[in-house]
């Protein structure tokens, strides 16, 4: 294993690997402490650059964008207060007040080296407990599958803060997206009403990308003329004289603390689509409660910061090691990296590893470099990336616009992809206003088809339904899912009451 | 009966999921699957309008224990709902010019528009900013996509170019 991952590391130093994951890293730097910019569109941005590449080179850029957009977020979460990304949402908490004391250099620093450290050790997980995961999952049968989706997609649709009703008809118009077309066992249209335009169904990424980039500039655009867009500038900001040894002290002096945070993000990471924001807020709680000093927290205390960024990247491992070992997407990022697999032809799932080692220990290669490379980057540009981040939304959004449908047009080299592309992004949009998260919907689109594929298996297998539940795999994974949508009712019957009368959110 | 947001897009999905299931029902049985495949769309859908008709129930039962809004109650944070229509708009005018005029003047002429609606220039210098992001997005990506992603972009049927 160990000759494997050494074959990787050296296989991604080379210029045509090492080019695009650099690329991938700053860009995902800049795209993360771009606030209302998160990774995701980042990774969507760098798309259209990854088709003509090698599959490991594109990979490699999109693992550069999402390690270097987990620590991007930072950089705004210190110095204006404002997470550049959700999952640096509990980096503001001690990290803003920190740099207010007129410490941003030890804030900043902090983050980065924390990031660095917490997504080194999640590499160890990932490249030892991606290979145990998959051979769990190779003793899945189409039962076990159609369970474990079910429970992911329960999960994702418990978590829509605002109302499970709405979590779950996103889910359901995510899946209905996927029965459109031809279906997948005997290629029968459904729903096309003699269109040749959706006569091969609706191709997932410029779904994807209208549903996820329209809803997120056009939000970004609604607030151009209110208060939100006249955020505090950060270009003149100076840092104080700090020393990097004694950031790495203040690190190491409390190794639970970077071990557990790791651990949160790494579990939370693997529970598919839950993302970095539930993981740095998570850890940043059981930080405080672990720690000797809790009152400190939120007025500037190192642990508050460890904690969460040493969490969110660790987070990044997790979400990497689900898609390579289950196949399931731990998050948005990685719906677009599965998306990329697929147009190369790549199926990722259980077999993912032991079929394509070079790939898969490439991609680990790539994300252990892409950490010593973001600390390069953030020491070496630091000034230039926070000028970047000033850049107003004006100038942004049209050339994001001309990257997204390029992302969909390069796709087949048709115009089709691009009306697909403005038709879901009216749709994206609309959801959005109408107060759906789009998270379900996009887990449901990508696994509609293996939902309905695993049910027909197993029911042509054995057409005893009860197998689902009399199966302990699968019974424990459906009961799970039950459990899931319990507790989130009561979450949100919790939630309800704690808040009401407050407006929703944006996503 | 008063409908708020939620009733309304409730409704909305119980009247396509509706009108999508007698579909889903018509497909054709085959002898080699035992389920068929209007099985699934048809599980989709009738979950989808249970849970739509229940946000529908849950819209009414919420606007009937609601009190009228004070006149005085706090605006939310204002909105630029116009500059959205607009957006929309010109993202849609760029699609629908792309296989009219070629990507590179398409292109062009898109982000210039774009910057327009989103923030009038005021001074000399942000008009040459603004043409120089547009002439150079469009021949920056047209070199990158074509030259070095082997990607054929549009040709337009007007321009030939």
């Amino acid at each position: 294993m160990l000759d494997l991952l050494g074959n990787g590391i050296v296989t991604v130093l080379q210029l045509k690997y090492m080019v695009p994951l650099l690329i991938g890293t700053f860009a995902g730097v800049i795209g993360g402490a771009l606030p209302g910019f998160t990774i995701t569109l980042t990774v969507i941005v760098i798309l259209p650059f990854t088709y003509g590449l090698d599959p490991l080179a594109g990979l490699a850029a999109m693992t550069g964008v999402y390690v270097g957009g987990s620590t991007g977020g930072l950089i705004t979460a210190c110095l204006i207060g404002i997470p550049g990304t959700p999952s640096a949402i509990a980096t503001t908490f001690d990290g803003f007040p920190m740099a207010r004391n007129g410490q941003p250099g030890r804030a900043i620093w902090l983050g980065v080296w924390a990031s660095v450290w917490g997504g080194l050790l999640g590499a160890l997980f990932l490249v030892f407990l991606t290979g145990p995961l998959a051979a769990i999952a190779l003793e899945f049968g189409p039962w076990e599958y159609f369970a474990l989706f079910v429970l992911a997609m329960a999960m994702v649709a418990g978590l829509a803060e605002a109302s499970l009703l709405k979590g779950l008809i996103s889910t359901a118009i995510g899946l209905l997206i996927t029965v459109i077309g031809t279906d997948p066992i005997a290629s029968v249209p459904r729903f096309t009403f003699g269109s040749d335009f959706i006569g091969g169904g609706f191709p997932f990424l410029p779904v994807l990308i209208g549903i996820f980039a329209f809803a997120q500039i056009m939000t970004d655009i609604e607030k151009l003329k209110g208060p939100q867009a006249r955020a505090p500038g950060i270009a003149n900001a100076t840092f104080e004289r700090f020393s990097h040894l004694k950031v790495n002290w203040e690190i190491f002096k409390q190794p639970f603390l970077l071990l557990w945070s790791t651990i949160v993000g790494l579990i939370i990471g693997i529970l598919p689509a839950i993302g970095g924001s539930a993981s740095s807020v998570m850890a940043y709680d059981q930080a405080k409660k672990f720690s000797k000093t809790p009152e400190l927290f939120g007025k500037g205390h190192p642990e508050g910061i460890i904690a969460s960024e040493a969490s969110n990247n660790a987070n990044v491992s997790g979400s990497l090691m689900t898609i390579m070992a289950f196949g399931i997407p731990g998050d948005a990022v990685t719906a677009v990296m599965l998306g990329a697999m697929t147009i190369h032809g790549i199926q990722s799932g259980p077999l993912f590893v032991s079929q394509n080692p070079g790939l898969a220990y490439g991609i680990y290669g790539a994300y252990i470099l892409a950490h010593p490379l973001m600390l390069v980057m953030c020491w070496a540009f630091m000034p230039i990336m926070i000028r970047i981040t000033n850049v107003r939304l004006a100038v942004l959004a049209p050339v994001i616009m001309v990257l997204c449908i390029m992302g969909a047009y390069a796709l087949n080299n048709t115009m089709q992809s691009v009306y697909v592309l403005l038709i879901f992004g009216v749709v994206g949009y609309g959801l959005v206003k109408a107060g759906f998260p789009l998270a379900p919907l996009i887990l449901g689109l990508i696994l509609g088809d293996q939902i309905e594929i695993n049910l027909i298996r197993a029911i042509m297998t054995d057409g005893n339904l009860w197998l689902f539940l009399t199966r302990p795999i699968s019974g424990g994974l459906l009961a799970a899912a039950a459990l899931s949508v319990a507790l989130a009712i009561w979450q949100h019957l919790r939630h309800q009451k704690r808040t009401a009368g407050e407006e929703d959110p944006d996503f | 009966m008063r409908l708020g947001r939620d009733g309304i897009a409730g409704l909305i999905g119980l009247a396509v999921s509706l009108f999508l299931l007698p579909f889903a029902f018509g497909l054709p049985r085959l002898p080699i699957v035992p389920i068929g495949p209007g099985f699934y769309p048809a599980l989709v859908l009738t979950f989808m309008a249970a849970m739509c008709a229940l946000l529908v129930l849950q819209d009414v039962v919420a606007q009937r224990r609601s009190k009228p809004a004070a006149s005085d109650t706090p605006a939310g944070p204002k909105r630029a709902y116009e500059l959205v229509a607009g957006a929309f708009a010109v993202v849609a005018v760029y699609i629908f010019l792309m296989p009219l005029l070629g990507f590179r003047i398409a292109t062009a002429l898109f982000v210039a528009a774009f910057q327009l609606v989103l923030e009038r220039p005021a001074s000399p210098r942000q008009w040459a900013l603004l043409a120089a992001l547009a002439v150079g997005t469009s021949a920056l990506t047209h070199l990158v996509f074509e030259r070095y992603l082997s990607v054929l972009l549009p040709r337009g049927t007007w321009t030939g170019w």
